[in-house]
């Protein structure tokens, strides 16, 4: 049991990083969807990035 | 509160390079498929000179008279009599186009264009290709490569936002196909790979992160089963060094050989969706055989990295429990804890974006800023990310049997999987 436990702990350690990973995922996946159903963004805003 | 500045502005520089590139060849993309369009144009203009000799319109005729083209066939899509929504006239510019009527003769950067999307070196390619040539030629100074490797991540929020794309009923119709096929091929691959390492006596550490590499999610399935398996910092890197250059291989030849064997873009993103071992690089294959192959690739690949909590329990089970087994001693998996811990969030916001769309919160102008505009920003750091992260160096770490059982797996599942994808058909996998 104890071996397992310590299985687990290591495992949680190594994908902390990539659950905190997906958290700034969803987050800006959230920002764009915000700026873009209020008006922020708009079919114009990416040509108007480039010459 | 110092280290934690210094640790965040370590990734700083790189990150910035990375968009600066993304910028760069998202400049670059716009530019070939503007100059494709007007060679389209050009040659549509030329056409009745060389063809007939008839002589070029004034400019504002020409305007006039594709204006007067387009609202007839506005009208005849308005009264039902063509099935497809027109598509506003690109018309050629001024400047280019009395050039053309003085010279009779299409621009060098208009023929330019074509050619390059020919050769798809879309914005895709040069962040791959440059990227890989700049870290493996010139190099990248140190206190760029932080920041690079997190630049990759920055793919998943385009994954999610491409959500808005589909509805439910698209996702049912694809989802079973990418379930039998990930199933199949995937889940496969990695019971497979762990029985014949087994049976080659490889070590268990090496062949667990191999087998969960191999089968299902690459770096990613690597990196979460490598702990359970008790996997060495050697093994680890000999594995992830076998996913990596069956991935670059991949990358950079599927794209071809999909079009050599004349797949469609639905069948290709299926294919790729199935043999290529990491997300960043399906996607990055995916989106340069076209939009069409993206949208069925981002299914199977969503459906894939949901097994990834699966895969982990597998190895558990056959490294952990049933060694502990044979051993005479007794041991449990809390499955429910590995669930919780490995589930992918990202793919959470990908459904919450198919149900907004289902329920018509996106109209089409929402769909092109997500699932087209913001999209290739993402993907274009993202990209850059990745071609900068491919060094020879790593990839030299793979060697061994593990690396010959690794590769010949991938390739194995790779072949057989184009085999099935064209045998389903287009229709299978199309999403709309």
């Amino acid at each position: 049991m104890a071996e397992i436990r310590e299985f687990e702990d290591k495992a949680k350690k190594v994908f902390s990083a990539e659950r905190k990973e997906d958290i700034w995922v969803l987050i800006l996946a959230a920002i764009t969807v915000i700026l873009g159903l209020t008006g922020v963004i708009t079919p114009k805003t990416f040509p108007s990035l480039f010459f | 509160m110092t280290d934690t500045h210094s640790g965040v502005m370590k990734y700083v520089p790189g990150f910035i390079f990375c968009i600066i590139l993304g910028w760069l060849a998202l400049q670059w993309d716009q530019s070939i498929h503007k100059w494709q369009k007007d060679n389209q144009e050009s040659e549509k203009i030329l056409k009745p000179y060389l063809n007939e000799g008839k002589p070029l319109l004034p400019f504002d005729e020409y305007v006039a008279k594709s204006e007067e083209k387009y609202k007839e066939k506005l009208s005849a899509f308005e009264h039902g009599d063509i099935k497809e929504k027109p598509k506003k006239p690109h018309l050629l510019q001024k400047i280019h186009y009395e050039t053309i009527a003085s010279t009779k003769e299409i621009p060098f950067k208009f023929r330019f264009g074509e050619r390059m999307i020919q050769f798809q070196l879309t914005y895709v390619a040069v962040l791959l290709l440059g990227g890989m040539l700049l870290r493996n030629t010139i190099g990248l100074p140190k206190f760029i490569l932080p920041g690079t490797v997190i630049a990759r991540p920055v793919i998943k929020p385009g994954i999610v936002l491409l959500g808005g794309y589909y509805l439910w009923s698209n996702l049912l119709k694809v989802g079973i196909f990418a379930l039998l096929l990930v199933l199949i091929f995937i889940v496969g691959t990695t019971v497979l790979v762990s029985i014949i390492g087994r049976r080659m006596k490889q070590d268990d550490g090496l062949m667990g992160v191999m087998a969960a590499g191999t089968g299902i999610c690459g770096v990613s399935a690597a990196v979460a089963v490598a702990p359970v398996v008790n996997a060495k910092p050697r093994d680890f890197f000999y594995a992830v060094g076998t996913i990596l250059l069956f991935g670059t291989v991949a990358l950079f030849t599927f794209p071809y050989i999909g079009k050599a064997l004349g797949m469609s873009e639905p069948v290709f993103g299926a294919w790729v969706g199935t043999a290529i071992l990491n997300t960043a690089q399906l996607v990055a294959a995916a989106t340069w055989y076209g939009h069409d192959s993206l949208l069925t690739a981002n299914i199977i690949n969503i459906v894939r990295v949901g097994f990834i909590p699966l895969v982990v329990i597998y190895c558990i089970w056959f490294y952990v429990i049933r060694q502990a087994k044979t051993e005479g001693r007794h041991q449990k998996i809390n499955t429910w804890q590995v669930v919780k811990e490995k589930f992918p969030l990202f793919i959470l916001g990908f459904f919450a974006m198919v149900t907004l769309n289902e329920f018509g919160v996106f109209t089409e102008d929402h769909r092109t800023i997500f699932g087209k505009q913001f999209l290739q920003i993402f993907f274009a750091v993202g990209f850059a990310g990745v071609g900068l992260n491919i060094a020879f160096d790593d990839l030299k770490k793979a060697g061994g049997k593990a690396f010959v059982i690794g590769f010949l797996a991938a390739t194995l599942k790779a072949v057989l999987a184009a085999v099935v994808v064209i045998l389903i058909g287009s229709e299978a996998f199309r999403v709309k």
